[in-house]
């Protein structure tokens, strides 16, 4: 954002262009907008490694932002920015993901968290893939920083899955647990011409074979890394829970209430209400988050992430981020304040 | 100042014609509407087309006051003391490129044969980039980026500059013309503190303004409209100047403004007609006549005026963070001079009268081919940094 009045500026560029001369941890590449780029770490097995590098690389990115006099915040949307106003990165793929998505590509300046599980085979992957489906409401409550989108008040508290949703490929994988069938899947799609290659599938959770991980995709960026590294490690936690003890037996009738689920998450945050068909419970997203985590405690301590879990436990009792940013907009006044604050908060100052 | 109401249909009328011109430029010639203010002024003024005469432009000033104003205060709202903090090579870049272009007029006039004391004049008005050019072509491409926002920046500080080291080479010149020690310092630091205190009181209540007022943008528009013109008027008539006054003014006003008010705040289509009418007033006050005498050392003027500042933006840019190709298009962006090096050299010439001619016919010279030069070089510099709207897809 520039300095003045909080909107979105173009500095991605100049930004990669000042950090890509010294070395640093992680990779920070452009993204499809001027106004976005991209971090990601390196894989990490532990949670306080992740948040170590995490914390270098913001360091690097606060330093470069402040020599071009720019700011730099989490959010899984700017609150006020105008899509038309957002201009493509320079690169062929954006350039054609532009013309061929029009305003929604403009309109994807959205930002997200996405988490990399590994896996052992292809097989793990699936099953993971799937089970892990039924704990996607709480990532989505835990992260959501969107709740203005364009200016106003959304009511929901991510936002941004809504953009998300208005591309033809976004959603769910398709029902099934061999490596083999998905495959299939994937050749047939690609045969008829629909897609090229799984990068065009927009799934809330994919396979990433190339990685030989499961990427989780339904977060907002939060506003602090901190929160990003507790985010990964609860994913890391559950992981471990579900192929170790396999708890659920998955079947297509999981993604009975996957849809309302997903839009109780979006709207209500961790008010929403989450409904397990098979299990029959029916309960707030608040109180699955402090059943799941009672469920995967022996595993969190085996990893050693206790304390970025009561991290989440707290947040899940006191509010995310989309409810601190309602109240500082209620107490600041204007979105350029607010967009002010989440940028301190990035920092680690607010 | 009087706003005569008899001169308001001549204000319609060249508001109509700049404002087809300007459309005609974008359409036609896809280029930024300011040329057409600027070709309507000239061609309208008193020494082509002989609509305006000599006497409605003198009428015209309180205007003109009121318009720079405006722009000098927007433009010190886009101005951000912290960054010089938190990038000092900045302000290094800026008192370099200032420096360098100051050496290299002096140096140039010197060799012409303009005595020491009118050269060193004439060159800290070309330290000035005109205002009113870098902030109407920012805000007509919706330019935003590192050029842009550097471009911004080094304008306010240049022109900061220019007025402190003119009003000490004025000093300069009481002491030749009386041994009245007071008035030597005296009036420099009245002006320069002087200045800087109305600006802080303004700053300041206008701050006051808009809590009492709330976040409610229209009456925010117009109370701060309502304060800058009167801070233009205290500004002259407590023989203050209009430079620091208004400038410092936003730069306070911002960094002050902790909780950003400010932060919906913008002149919209009241700060559109000041710019269509500053530009057209100025271009068409811009004395042609003195063209022919001072064309050949003022195009000197121009090229050293030019090469002081790329070395000068050139020399910090590693240091600043700015990559070679982005600081050759700052510096194409510092070109323009305008607006406020006109009013010093009319400042100037009111003062001593005897001085004021040899000066202004290479001063202006210079301003006369930047005119246009000057917007071309920027806007040139503005696209080709894909900062623009017309760059993008």
């Amino acid at each position: 954002m520039n300095t003045r009045d909080c909107d979105l500026t173009r500095a991605a560029s100049d930004m990669l262009a000042l950090i890509e001369k010294k070395p640093h941890p992680g990779e920070i590449k452009p993204e499809i907008t001027e106004s976005m780029i991209e971090i990601s770490t390196g894989v990490h097995a532990r949670h306080d490694t992740l948040l170590a590098e995490l914390l270098e690389i913001r360091a690097i990115v606060v330093a470069a932002s402040d020599r071009l006099n720019v700011r730099v915040a989490g959010g899984g949307a700017h609150p006020f920015q105008h899509w038309s106003d957002r201009r493509i990165f320079d690169k062929p793929r954006f350039k054609h993901v532009s013309q061929l998505y029009g305003y929604l590509a403009k309109q994807f300046t959205v930002f997200g968290q996405h988490i990399h599980v590994g896996c052992a085979d292809g097989d793990d992957a699936l099953y993971l893939l799937h089970a892990f489906s039924r704990y996607l409401p709480q990532f989505i409550a835990l992260s959501a920083s969107s709740p203005f989108y364009q200016g106003v008040d959304t009511a929901f508290d991510s936002s941004r899955l809504n953009a998300v949703f208005a591309f033809p490929l976004s959603g769910r994988a398709p029902f099934a647990l061999k490596w083999s069938e998905f495959t299939a899947y994937v050749e047939r799609m690609s045969v008829s011409g629909i897609v090229e290659s799984m990068k065009d599938f927009y799934w809330d959770v994919r396979p990433k074979p190339e990685f030989g991980t499961i990427e989780v995709r339904v977060c907002d960026t939060p506003l602090t890394v901190e929160r990003a590294a507790a985010l990964a490690a609860y994913a890391q936690a559950i992981c471990r829970w579900l192929l170790v003890e396999r708890p659920d037996r998955i079947s297509e009738d999981n993604y009975l209430a996957y849809t309302y689920n997903r839009f109780q998450a979006c709207r209500f945050g961790l008010e929403g209400e989450v409904i397990d068909p098979i299990a029959g419970v029916r309960r707030t997203i608040a109180e699955d988050v402090a059943a799941t985590l009672q469920a995967v405690s022996v595993h969190a301590r085996e990893l050693d992430c206790e304390a970025p879990l009561q991290l989440l436990g707290r947040i899940a009792r006191d509010g995310n981020d989309a409810r601190w940013m309602r109240e500082a907009f209620a107490d600041g006044g204007s979105l350029a304040d607010l967009v002010w604050q989440q940028g301190e908060r990035f920092r680690g100052a607010g | 100042m009087p706003f005569a109401a008899e001169a308001l249909p001549w204000y319609a009328l060249l508001l109509l014609v700049a404002a087809i011109a300007g459309e005609l430029v974008l359409r036609w010639l896809h280029l930024p509407r300011l040329f057409g203010w600027i070709a309507t002024g000239v061609l309208m003024g008193p020494q082509v087309g002989g609509v305006l005469t000599e006497r409605m432009l003198f009428e015209m000033r309180g205007v003109l006051d009121v318009a720079i104003g405006v722009v000098l205060f927007q433009l010190g709202q886009r101005v951000d003391l912290g960054w010089l903090r938190r990038n000092p090579s900045l302000l290094a870049t800026s008192v370099l490129e200032s420096s360098l272009a100051f050496a290299a007029m002096f140096a140039v006039l010197l060799l012409i044969g303009v005595p020491s004391l009118l050269a060193a004049l004439a060159a800290a008005i070309g330290i000035a980039t005109g205002p009113a050019v870098v902030l109407s072509l920012t805000r007509e491409l919706r330019a935003q980026g590192q050029v842009t926002e550097r471009m911004l920046l080094l304008t306010s500080l240049n022109c900061v500059y220019a007025f402190v080291v003119v009003n000490i080479l004025l000093a300069w010149l009481h002491q030749e013309y009386s041994n009245d020690w007071a008035s030597i310092f005296g009036h420099p630091l009245y002006l320069i503190f002087g200045s800087l205190l109305l600006a802080l009181v303004f700053a300041l209540a206008t701050l006051v303004l808009l809590t009492l007022l709330g976040r409610r943008a229209e009456a925010q528009f117009i109370a701060v409209v309502a304060l800058v013109v009167t801070a233009v008027y205290t500004a002259s008539a407590l023989k203050l100047s209009i430079v620091l006054v208004l400038l410092g003014y936003g730069v306070i006003a911002r960094a002050f403004d902790t909780r950003r008010r400010f932060a919906s705040l913008s002149f919209g289509s009241i700060g559109q007609i000041l710019l269509v009418l500053l530009f057209a007033i100025t271009a068409a006050t811009l004395d042609l006549d003195l063209v022919p005498g001072g064309a050949a050392a003022g195009a000197v003027l121009v090229a050293a005026r030019y090469a002081g500042k790329t070395v000068g933006v050139f020399a910090l840019a590693p240091a600043s963070g700015l990559s070679m190709r982005k600081a050759s298009l700052v510096s194409l962006t510092l070109m323009p001079m305008s607006g406020v090096a006109l009013i010093l050299v009319h400042d100037m010439s009111a003062l001593f009268p005897g001085l004021g001619s040899t000066l202004a016919s290479v001063v202006v010279s210079a301003i006369v081919m930047l005119e246009l030069l000057g917007p071309a070089a920027a806007y040139f510099a503005l696209v080709r940094s894909g900062e623009t709207d017309q760059t993008g897809s």
